[in-house]
């Protein structure tokens, strides 16, 4: 369980992107001006601040000496990738810092000369060219930029101001490539971070039930979750139910007549089902029977309004005109599985021994099919029953995306894409919660259809 | 007498070969499978020249040449184009004569004239029958039927590459932890700091301090990237081979000599687990969605994921061949563990492995076109299966681009579905039907 949070965490940590950025639409103005860019700056950081993401990320880092232990703490990822690309070639990290402070502070400046017809266009050559240093880290871009702020500077007479700044920009760069030691980025250093740091923040409230904030809309993590979860609980429950009912007559039957025609038949169409990808099927299902220029029966997307007004048997109603179609695509794939498991179990529990006794004592063909081959036959169905959440949850991403219902699957799949990371820890925990909950369901099944389990002296 | 032994070994090795290969030749529907998956893979092989907007062999003012045979050298850097071919547009260039392929489209070829989905028996506008879009085109025209035929290699590579990563990862854990168990892999106190040292070292040496140049010259060519990795794996391996070397001496004290079982059964069962319990999709869209496309990260992505099926069969298979006599024989010969594992256990613990690999390749395709069906994981420029059947969910009407893509995907699956169903059956003479 803790392996997973880890796991899920490093993935998150080391994707790019940033989600304060994303969620403040792309971030501090490109367009503003010096004071609402300080602003922008400023919120930036706070909100940062107040979601935690400005800590370290583990208890402790593993890297090189060149790389200082407080870069964690600037705020862009943007910037701190190209400042982690200038350590890589140069490795003097004091120097590189003194650099970007540089590039900010004529950054600010050049914002806060006042415009005039003059210095217009030279003033957004220099912010352009200013956000190239930003992210570019090789010689020439950064040569060129030089010489087109030089160039913009000697244009207008009020952007004298900004000459000494420029030329401390210069020399800064000047001092990290005369003062370069790469060979520090050979020496491995661990750095310490103690306990205040994000995974222990997000371990610890997540541990007594504190989700976290969704970034997309505010809402605490719970209640997005628990919205979404009863819809993918309730789908599948259903499907599960119902495959099982179907399933297991056909299983049996076709097992009892195992080679004849009908057994023939059915479990080539079984197989057939089987192996029909279930995205096509939705796809063909929508196409055909969900409006379009072929049958318009059931409505395609959503999950239907309900009102207060609707009383309980209109509510049901609506919900499964909406919810027939999905509901066909998650059965038939596990219905075709559950059933050929079946005929396979029963199959090989009418060749057993217990069964040709069973038969001798002079049972009838209903009590010995039932009572003892379909009974000893019932471990591998409960088997699958442990891997259904984790498959529920899969299967709930494909079908939930094509019908757009608000559930699990799609709810998860939305957070990946805008990196809405408290959701996805919490559906990954969540997920890998369910699966130990159903491994423990079928191992109490299992003792319970097979009395020969036991758990007190199980030796394995 | 040594010679004689070992001809005698391959001989009932093939023995049991050939049996399996007639009790599958008796399945009808698995030989069929396999012949029909021979014929994609065909398809897939020569998918250049059975639909390409390139003639086959062309003669163009005056000199005759073999375009799409160059294309390849082309786009591996071999060469550059003849200048005449620089710009052309090869659909609707003179050419004295040209031998066309089937499909006188690419998949990226845009036919302005059969533009909006037309269908296979919709009226299209196009010179003669030899150009006719038999199964359609697309909404910026383009034929749907040379993007299936290019989609079935995108499949083949996916399904085969990432299981291959799979069974690589697989056979390699699943055998380590059957063979070995929790305490029969011993290794002495030196060796194991050694291991853990040079694994943190190598790994820094080698990939975390050349990240930038590795991704630097990724960015620059597939190739270029690939020789640095290479460089990387060289570094990792020397720095292995000092810390052995470093090791060695230290095995003379006492202390440090001493062995230690490593407890590899439970850490590889640990890691089976964890990876069960994250919805497999949800970890590969989690993965895919967040880096740059690539048919390589897709690939390595799903093998990466589906290769537990693999380790826990080879693992149920060694632990059942590990307290057989020959293996006992073999220890007693005084064969090396390394020889015992892979002369020995391992090909005899393989036939179930090759089950799941046939399901597991079904699996792999049918992931690699959901992916792009949600519009993730492959580079634009690449048709699939999945993109085409994307492409139709904004146009109800346009069936065809429903049914020949999905039935495609359908048939793959199915056939390597029943080629795992035909090699059970032919490797278990038990379960007779």
């Amino acid at each position: 369980m803790l392996a997973i949070s880890l796991l899920t965490f490093m993935l998150s940590v080391s994707v790019p992107g940033d989600p304060v950025e994303l969620m403040m639409n792309g971030g501090s103005g490109d367009n503003g001006q010096s004071a609402s860019k300080i602003a922008g700056e400023q919120a930036f950081i706070e909100k940062r601040h107040a979601l935690g993401l400005d800590l370290p990320v583990f208890y402790f880092s593993f890297s090189n000496q060149a790389i200082p232990d407080t870069l964690y703490r600037l705020p862009k990822k943007l910037h701190k990738a190209n400042l982690e690309r200038l350590i890589y070639t140069y490795g003097n990290w004091p120097e590189i810092e003194k650099y970007y402070a540089a590039i900010k502070k004529l950054e600010i400046e050049n914002l806060k000369v006042p415009i005039d017809s003059s210095n217009a266009e030279p003033r957004i050559i220099i912010k352009d060219n200013l956000y190239k240093l930003f992210i570019h880290d090789d010689k020439g871009t950064i040569d060129t930029v030089f010489s087109n702020i030089n160039n913009s500077i000697n244009k207008a007479p009020s952007l004298v101001v900004l000459k000494p700044l420029f030329s401390d920009l210069k020399s800064a760069f000047g001092n990290i490539e005369s003062n370069a030691t790469p060979l520090k980025n050979k020496i491995p250093s661990v750095k310490w971070y103690g306990i205040n740091n994000q995974y222990h923040n997000w371990i610890t409230k997540f541990m007594v039930g504190d989700f976290g904030i969704s970034y997309q809309d505010g809402r605490p993590v719970k209640s997005v979750l628990w919205d979404a979860i009863r819809w993918t609980v309730m789908l599948s429950l259903l499907s599960i139910l119902l495959s099982y009912l179907i399933a297991i007559p056909i299983g049996v039957n076709s097992a009892q007549n195992k080679g004849s025609k009908g057994d023939q038949i059915t479990t080539t169409f079984l197989f057939i089902l089987y192996s029909l990808p279930s995205f096509w099927v939705a796809t063909l299902l929508i196409m055909f029977f969900g409006g379009g220029d072929f049958f318009d029966w059931f409505p395609s997307y959503g999950v239907g309004e309900v009102t207060d007004s609707m009383n309980f048997i209109e509510i049901v109603g609506v919900r499964l005109k909406y919810l027939f179609l999905p509901l066909v695509c998650y059965t038939y794939g596990s219905l075709a599985f559950i059933s050929r498991q079946m005929r396979g179990a029963v199959i090989n529990s009418l060749g057993q021994d217990y069964v040709r006794t069973a038969k001798a004592k002079g049972l009838s063909q209903k009590v010995v099919l039932w009572k003892h081959a379909f009974r000893n036959s019932l471990l591998p169905i409960i088997t699958l029953f442990a891997n259904i959440f984790p498959l529920a949850i899969s299967g709930s991403i494909v079908l939930e995306i094509i019908f757009s219902i608000p559930g699990m699957g799609k709810l998860a799949y939305e957070a990946i894409l805008r990196r809405n990371y408290p959701i996805v820890f919490s559906v990954v925990m969540f997920s890998g919660i369910l699966t130990l909950v159903g491994n423990l369901v079928s191992d109490i099944l299992y003792a319970v259809v097979d009395p020969r389990i036991s758990y007190s002296s199980k030796k394995n | 007498m040594a010679k004689e032994k070992i001809e005698k070994n391959t001989d009932s090795e093939q023995a049991y070969w050939s049996y399996v290969k007639r009790q599958f030749r008796k399945n009808k529907r698995a030989l069929f499978s396999a012949y029909f998956v021979a014929f994609l893979a065909f398809i897939a092989l020569f998918a250049d020249f059975l639909a390409n907007e390139k003639p086959i062999v062309a003669k163009y003012q005056g000199v005759t040449y073999f375009p799409i045979a160059k294309s390849y050298s082309v786009n591996l850097g071999l060469s550059k184009w003849q200048t005449p071919l620089k710009n052309i547009n090869w659909l609707d260039a003179k050419y004295d004569w040209a031998i066309r392929p089937l499909i006188p489209y690419s998949p990226t070829t845009v036919d302005n004239f059969n533009m909006q989905f037309v269908g296979p028996f919709d009226k299209q506008s196009i010179k003669s029958i030899r150009w006719k879009h038999w199964f359609g085109t697309e909404k910026i025209g383009r034929d749907i039927l040379s993007g299936l035929i290019h989609g079935t290699r995108t499949a083949f590579l996916v399904g085969l590459v990432s299981m291959s990563i799979a069974s690589l990862i697989g056979i390699i854990l699943g055998s380590l932890a059957g063979f070995f168990g929790d305490n029969r892999l011993k290794v002495s106190r030196a060796s194991a700091i050694g291991m853990v040292l040079s694994a943190i070292f190598g790994f820094f040496y080698a990939f975390s301090s050349r990240s930038q140049t590795i991704s630097d010259s990724m960015g620059v060519s597939p190739i270029k990237g690939l020789f640095q990795l290479l460089i990387s794996v060289g570094i990792f391996i020397a720095v292995c081979g000092i810390f052995y070397l470093l090791t060695r001496p230290m095995k003379f004290i006492p202390l440090l000599n001493k062995k230690t079982s490593v407890p590899i059964d439970i850490i590889v069962q640990r890691l089976i687990e964890i990876l069960l319990s994250i919805p497999r999709l949800f970890l590969i869209i989690a993965i895919v969605a967040i880096a740059k496309p690539s048919i390589f990260l897709v690939m390595i992505v799903i093998g990466a994921t589906s290769w537990t099926e693999i380790a826990r069969f080879i693992r149920a298979e060694l632990l059942k061949v590990r307290s057989l006599e020959y293996i006992e024989a073999s220890e007693a010969l005084g064969y090396s563990n390394y020889r015992i594992l892979t002369k020995h256990a391992i090909p005899n613990a393989l036939s179930p492995v090759l089950i799941t690999i046939a399901f597991g390749i079904a699996s792999a395709i049918l992931v690699e076109a959901f992916l792009s069906f949600i519009g993730l994981g492959l580079p634009p420029e690449m048709q699939t299966w999945g993109k085409i059947l994307n492409e139709a969910r904004g146009a109800v009407s346009a069936w065809w681009m429903v049914i020949f893509p999905g039935f495609a995907i359908f048939i793959t699956v199915t056939l390597f579905n029943l080629i795992g169903e035909g090699l059970s059956d032919a490797l278990d003479p038990r379960q007779k039907r």
